[in-house]
């Protein structure tokens, strides 16, 4: 390791358009030869920092210097001569092609209309493989290798181009752990070429195992910076989340009945056909709200989908009050009283360019008080619920008949948790129902679900937010990588050891 | 505010109708013809006298029904780019009906509509269950399904329903079988409250039913429908059959419907392009079955007014097809657009 850093990053604040601040003066520098490991959960700032650095992304303010030469990246076109290149968690390569297309794209040595000289592009490609220990089928579509393979290609295509400063984000999210264990061996051999990298993760064990330094933001900030050899699993945790105790909201001792919600020993495929629930088995009682704490895309997604009937598990059961539910759809699943408050409801819960009265039945327009005789819609009565909901939720709109679009985030989520909370459910399963909103709208549904629990509604709430889960739960579990670290009342848990969970530590306890 | 929001669309379709005229000026102009007179014409042509009106509703009949087929299909999600062939088989079904069958007055004209609004419907339905089960594309099916439809009504035309003697047209519909010509030398017919009742309903279907709140969110918002409990396969298949029977009943009117032919041709050659032709006006519609009627209505004025411009202002009617294409173009961009952005976010 040089005495001098590579890079240098120095207080840098980005402000997105939308008003959202994600760095507050954060200073970051590499080293030829290293790996640092960028820590943070959700919204810390992490892949914000790494996209302003390999040019994506513009700073608001702030200064980077390479070799202590003050650069400026229009673009990452821009980094990339200078030899920063970054893997993104979501791989961007094109199925179809094979694995030399894919490395090649965007750098054929050609004219517009004759081929790419693939032969000698190969040669310096194979060369590469052998340097690097990145052994890929080149020949074979992308479509048809596995993620840990594609992930080799997604670094082959930065490594083809020249890069000094390696940027890995998220990594490991889709690889098996043998997978993992060749990615850091890769990792190792490109650090002792003199390569430098940073390791964006969440997960405090492979951070622990692969990097050299250790980096920590929280909420845009740094809270650490700390050689390897130095840190412990507390420590980190404390960096990441935090120690303060979040202080429960006013409210009575929970006094939990039947159990309404239960599921057991459940298993959910994700989209990327890997196995994104494993296992997982747990009670909801009337009266109480559990909550899943989790860094997300640890299947939290996945097991909400499952228990409202948007995905068919793959093994498990889940039961409501005394209906088996694994292979209901939807609709059934509302008629035994559930009520859905999806993670994303300009995807899920609304349809943006319907008006407000149209959003107000959406998921219940089967309900006879909405539609009569032949299915006709009595608008009469819709248009009179959409205004008892515009008034009880305090939903501020120009009208009924207003497109939701045009609505505030904060009051988009107030008709639909509205919407949802007045359907008398029994079971209320709400992911992320405060994510992006005003602190007003945030406190004013934090309270509404405290009501429907002490009305005696059982509530499932998964977040990302640990605050958010430590204020309003009255059980809790953490959930990593497909499974339930960790079960409990709340209060057993420290917040430090809740943060160690979250990174995928098991308490010792 | 509220008002304005309302008139938003009219005002953007007038906007663009200025525009295309203005382009279809240009266009004059550069072959020397005089737009000023030629416009004049045109609308002259089009609504000048009562029978012109008349004329211009009745090119208008087949289109806001072809129009609907389209229509039902963006607002599911969906490309149905099938009204061609179905219209083509509704033809048939409504000459097969009319022409060979023998039925009392009344009774004969609605078994010869039914009959057409029955052959569309199930020439659309193999597209829709290739989508359903499968998952084939719509516009590819639709499209291999408008040749097939082609080819084989021609086929049926010649070899079963040709009139005796007669081979370059289908048996003519027998009398009972007609809608009444509304005025003495107009084309004209009863067919136009057939075909504005059809688009009514499918206004209220849209609007006023569970089932079509439900058509409008899968085509709105696909999650959005999956979550409240709505099947899209069901969804597929509603907009599917019922689009084939628009596109049945405007091929039907047609036969039944339009003096002086009451049959079939053998190329086709008096409904061909009916059903692409609704494209267009589903879109200066902006896919509603009420803007429909209405675009309907500007298309049949620039088809009958055309010939006018051809002969008072003497422009060639190559040149008059060119003019009306650039207006048909101008008057879509608003809506097209509006699709193009939905596809995109996707």
């Amino acid at each position: 390791m040089s005495s001098k850093p590579l890079i240098e990053m120095k207080s840098i604040h980005k402000v997105y358009p939308d008003g959202t601040v994600a760095l507050r003066g954060v200073d970051f520098e590499l080293y030829r030869g290293e790996v640092v490991g960028l820590l943070g959960e959700n919204g810390a700032g992490k892949t914000t920092l790494m996209k302003i650095l390999s040019g994506l992304l513009p700073p608001t303010s702030g200064e980077i210097y390479y070799d202590g030469r003050k650069v400026h990246f229009r673009n990452p076109s821009d980094a990339l001569k200078l030899g920063i290149g970054m893997v993104h968690q979501y791989f961007a390569l094109v199925p179809p092609f094979t694995a030399l297309e894919n490395i090649l794209l965007g750098q054929e040595k050609a004219g517009r209309l004759s081929p790419p000289d693939l032969k000698r592009a190969r040669e310096r490609i194979q060369a590469l493989m052998e340097e690097t220990g990145l052994t890929v089928p080149l020949d074979t579509p992308i479509e048809l290798l596995s993620a840990g393979v594609q992930q080799r290609v997604e670094i082959l295509k930065v490594l083809y181009r020249g890069t000094e400063v390696l940027i890995l984000d998220e990594p490991t999210s889709y690889l098996t752990p043998l997978e993992v264990e060749e990615l850091f061996k890769i990792m190792r051999n490109l650090k002792a070429q003199g390569k430098a990298i940073v390791f964006i993760t969440h997960k405090l064990r492979e951070v622990m195992e692969i990097s050299d330094r250790i980096q920590v933001l929280r909420n845009g900030v740094v809270t650490g910076k700390l050689p390897t050899s130095e840190a412990t699993f507390e420590k980190l945790a404390i960096m990441m989340v935090g120690k303060e105790v979040i202080p429960q909201a006013v409210r009575s001792e929970a006094e939990p009945g039947e159990p309404i919600l239960k599921v057991k020993d459940l298993y959910v495929m994700s989209d990327f056909g890997t196995m994104a629930v494993k296992g997982v088995s747990f009670e909801v009682r009337a009266g109480e709200i559990f909550g899943i704490a989790g860094v997300e895309g640890n299947g939290q997604s996945e097991l909400v989908q499952a228990i409202t009937g948007l995905r068919r598990p793959l093994k498990g059961e889940i039961w409501i009050k005394d209906h088996n539910v694994t292979a209901l759809g939807p609709r059934q699943l509302y008629a035994l009283g559930l009520s859905h408050i999806p993670e994303d409801k300009s995807k899920f819960g609304l349809a943006m360019n319907f008006d407000l009265a149209e959003n107000s039945i959406l998921s219940r327009q089967w309900e006879p008080q909405f539609a009569g005789a032949f299915g006709r819609l009595n608008w009469d009565n819709i248009l009179k619920f959409a205004d008892r909901l515009v008034k009880s939720f305090n939903v501020v709109a120009p009208g009924l008949r207003t497109p939701v679009r045009s609505l505030s985030g904060g009051n988009q989520q107030r008709l639909l948790v509205g919407r949802e909370l007045s359907k008398e459910p029994s079971l209320i399963v709400a992911a992320h129902p405060t994510r992006g909103l005003d602190i007003a709208s945030t406190v004013y549904i934090r309270e509404l679900l405290i009501k429907m629990r002490d009305a005696g509604k059982a509530v499932l709430l998964v977040s990302a937010d640990l605050d958010e889960i430590l204020e309003l739960s009255d059980r809790i579990a953490v959930m990593y990588e497909g499974e339930f670290l960790g079960e409990g009342k709340i209060g057993q848990f420290a917040r430090e050891e809740i943060g160690m969970m979250m990174g995928g530590v098991k308490l010792k306890k | 505010m509220k008002l304005l929001q309302g008139l938003r669309p009219i005002l953007e379709s007038l906007l663009a109708v200025i525009l295309g005229l203005l382009a279809g000026s240009i266009l004059m102009m550069f072959f020397k013809y005089q737009p000023a007179e030629a416009y004049i014409a045109l609308f002259k042509g089009s609504f000048g006298t009562l029978g012109d009106i008349l004329e211009t509703l009745a090119f208008a009949v087949p289109i806001m029904l072809t129009a609907i087929t389209f229509a039902l299909g963006v607002r599911a999600g969906l490309f149905n780019i099938g009204a061609e062939g179905q219209m083509y088989l509704g033809a048939i079904g409504a000459v097969a009906v009319a022409g060979l069958l023998h039925l009392p007055p009344v009774l004969h004209v609605l078994a010869a509509t039914l009959a057409g609004m029955i052959a569309g419907a199930l020439w659309s339905l193999i597209p829709a269950l290739l989508k359903v089960w499968r998952g084939v594309h719509e516009v590819i099916s639709t499209i291999m399904f408008n040749w097939i439809a082609y080819h084989f009504s021609i086929y049926l035309a010649i070899y079963f329903l040709a009139q005796p003697g007669r081979a370059e047209r289908t048996v003519p519909a027998l009398p009972t079988a007609r809608y009444p010509v509304l005025m003495e030398g107009s084309t004209l017919t009863a067919a136009i409250f057939a075909a504005l009742v059809f688009c009514l309903f499918i206004y209220f279907y849209l609007w006023g039913t569970r089932s079509g709140y439900e058509l409008r969110l899968v085509g709105e918002n696909p999650h959005a429908a999956r979550y409240a409990g709505a099947s899209a396969k069901k969804v597929i298949m509603i907009s599917f059959i019922l689009g084939g029977m628009a596109a049945g009943l405007a091929g039907a009117s047609q036969i039944i419907g339009r003096p002086p032919a009451w049959s079939l041709y053998a190329t086709l050659g008096n409904v061909y392009g009916l059903g692409f032709d609704g494209i267009g006006v589903a879109l200066i519609g902006r896919n509603h079955p009420l803007g429909g009627i209405l675009a309907a209505i500007l298309y049949g004025a620039l088809q009958h007014g055309g010939r006018y411009m051809e002969y008072q202002a003497g422009v060639d009617s190559e040149m008059v097809r060119a003019i009306n294409g650039i207006i048909i173009v101008a008057l879509s961009i608003p809506e097209l657009w509006a699709i193009i952005k939905r596809r995109i976010k996707r």
